[in-house]
């Protein structure tokens, strides 16, 4: 058995190694499947992230009339965290949003003047309400306009960012439908390719087949170096396209998503490095072994 | 050793079809030397190819051993065939290999071990006199060493059976008969051999039986047998 694998890996490097341009072929037509697949991990990796990041941003502000008491706003604030969707809800009082903006704009003398001459704090004390899901601002919104808090309040600071959620949203779904559809493709294209580079390997051993069977080899001798040949392929083709996708990301994403996330993005994304490494062997190593499984098959009789 | 019981093999069907072997009843005992003539088309290849179990006859049984080898698996194939050697006009040699490594090719996909490879290749090629060609491409040597280099890969094996498919259609006749005194060498060490052929002087040099085949049908068997149809 050891034998059978050690003399058919053996006889597959070999013909991986004498079939020089059809293997170049093989690897080059791998080697760019992968690439597409794993530039589409890439990318909707890139979007979560993106995704995670604006969600962070995102929350509804929930303004009181200034006349509204604390008591009443805190009692808000307790009923609101009850619903299921509020990941939480922060209580920010006149006194805090004022030195929150005089934080902010610390470097705007102007601003910081006109705000000292009027008297009284003019800024409004707010609840900033976080939902465990991006998609459900819509139903806490509306909660919020239904509550018989309705009355305290001033304003609903909410519309603005349901453009950036829902335009991110869609975006994420195109990405996923295309990926999935080019991923398709491609594969079958390496398959069909690699198919027929393996056939003209057999092909070229004819007469090495025919002798095998005649001296009793196994089906599994002769087909194991075929299958090795596929693996080698999908290896390679594994290693060359990991070796061109982190220029090419380096490359890609401060145009793809924006200046502001590309720190963000690359820090966060040598964590993947390995996940996506193993993606991909495993998928050229499989594309590899079922086109080769399908070349031989004709070949045995079986 | 082996026994066609009413063997019958029709290749292709319906209108098109052509009867290779029509209701073929014989046996040959181990350690026996039978040449099998007639012309071409007679269905000597047939019944090769149906011992070696290339083939599977249409109707009939044929028993190596006293096992029906028309009903092996795919699985069990490799393992009857290592017990038959098979010779052929054309040598089937590879091209890119030497000598040795050509003979070593057959212990090499059965799975035997480096040292009886390293072993039994030389015995072989001593057997066959090709001792001091061990290094050497098919493509250097002449037709008749060709031809002892696939008696030698045949042999490797130690198989029950040799099986020789016009062995000499290639050759001049003294080189043919070279390739036939080793193969009647081969019978002396006890190794049972199927000789098909139509080269008349072979035949009638060899002296022993001959089954003669015309147009499917066994026409003669006789034990010391002469080349005529």
């Amino acid at each position: 058995m050891l034998l059978t694998l050690t003399r058919t890996l053996k006889a597959g490097f070999q013909n991986f190694y004498r079939n020089g341009s059809l293997s170049i072929a093989a690897v080059s037509i791998l080697t760019l499947s992968l690439l597409i697949i794993s530039i589409i991990i890439v990318l909707s990796i890139t979007a979560n992230l993106g995704m995670k990041y604006v969600q962070d941003k995102i929350d509804i502000r929930v303004y009181f009339k200034s006349d509204v008491e604390e008591s009443v706003i805190k009692n808000f604030r307790s009923e609101i965290t009850k619903s299921m969707e509020v990941k939480s809800a922060e209580y920010v009082s006149k006194v805090q949003a004022l030195s929150e903006f005089k934080a902010t704009n610390s470097n705007k003398p102007d601003i910081l003047k006109a705000i000292e001459a009027v008297e009284e704090n003019p800024l409004l004390a707010s609840v900033n309400i976080k939902a465990k899901n991006p998609e459900q601002y819509d139903v806490i919104a509306k909660s919020i306009e239904d509550s018989p808090f309705k009355e305290s309040i001033a304003s609903v600071n909410y519309q603005q960012y349901k453009l950036v959620i829902d335009r991110f949203n869609a975006t994420l779904k195109t990405l996923r439908k295309t990926g999935a559809f080019l991923f398709i493709l491609f594969s079958l294209i390496a398959i069909l390719i690699t198919f027929n580079v393996i056939r003209m390997t057999i092909f070229n051993h004819g007469t090495e087949i025919e002798i095998m069977r005649l001296v009793g080899a196994s089906n599994n001798f002769i087909r194991l170096p075929f299958v090795f040949e596929g693996v080698i392929y999908g290896f390679v083709a594994a290693a060359v396209a990991m070796a061109l996708l982190f220029p090419i990301v380096k490359i890609v994403t401060p145009y793809v998503v924006g200046s502001t996330y590309v720190q963000v993005i690359q820090s966060d994304f040598s964590k993947y490095f390995f996940l996506i490494f193993i993606i991909q062997i495993i998928l050229g190593t499989l594309l590899g072994i079922i086109s080769s499984l399908l070349a031989i098959r004709r070949y045995l009789k079986v | 050793m082996i026994e066609f019981i009413n063997v019958k093999k029709i290749y292709g069907s319906g209108m098109a079809h052509s009867i290779a072997l029509d209701e073929i009843t014989f046996k040959i005992e181990k350690e026996e030397f039978v040449s099998l003539v007639g012309h071409s088309g007679a269905g000597k290849s047939t019944i090769l190819k149906l011992i070696y179990a290339e083939e599977k006859p249409t109707s009939g049984e044929i028993l190596f051993n006293g096992e029906d080898i028309s009903r092996l698996s795919n699985k069990q194939l490799p393992y009857h065939r290592r017990r038959i050697g098979t010779v052929f006009q054309d040598y089937k040699l590879l091209p890119k290999k030497t000598v040795f490594e050509n003979v070593s090719f057959a212990l090499e996909v059965s799975g035997h071990t480096n040292k009886e490879i390293n072993e039994s290749v030389p015995q072989i090629l001593e057997i066959v006199g090709l001792s001091n060609k061990m290094d050497s491409y098919p493509g250097e040597l002449s037709g008749g060493e060709q031809q002892r280099v696939a008696i030698a890969r045949a042999l490797v094996h130690r198989p029950a059976l040799i099986i020789a498919d016009e062995p000499t259609g290639n050759l001049d006749p003294i080189s043919s008969w070279g390739i036939i005194q080793l193969l009647i060498k081969i019978n002396k060490l006890g190794t049972t051999v199927l000789l098909a052929t139509h080269d008349k002087d072979v035949v009638n040099n060899i002296k022993k039986r001959v089954i003669t085949l015309d147009q499917g049908r066994v026409i003669r068997d006789h034990s010391k047998g002469r080349y005529a149809i």
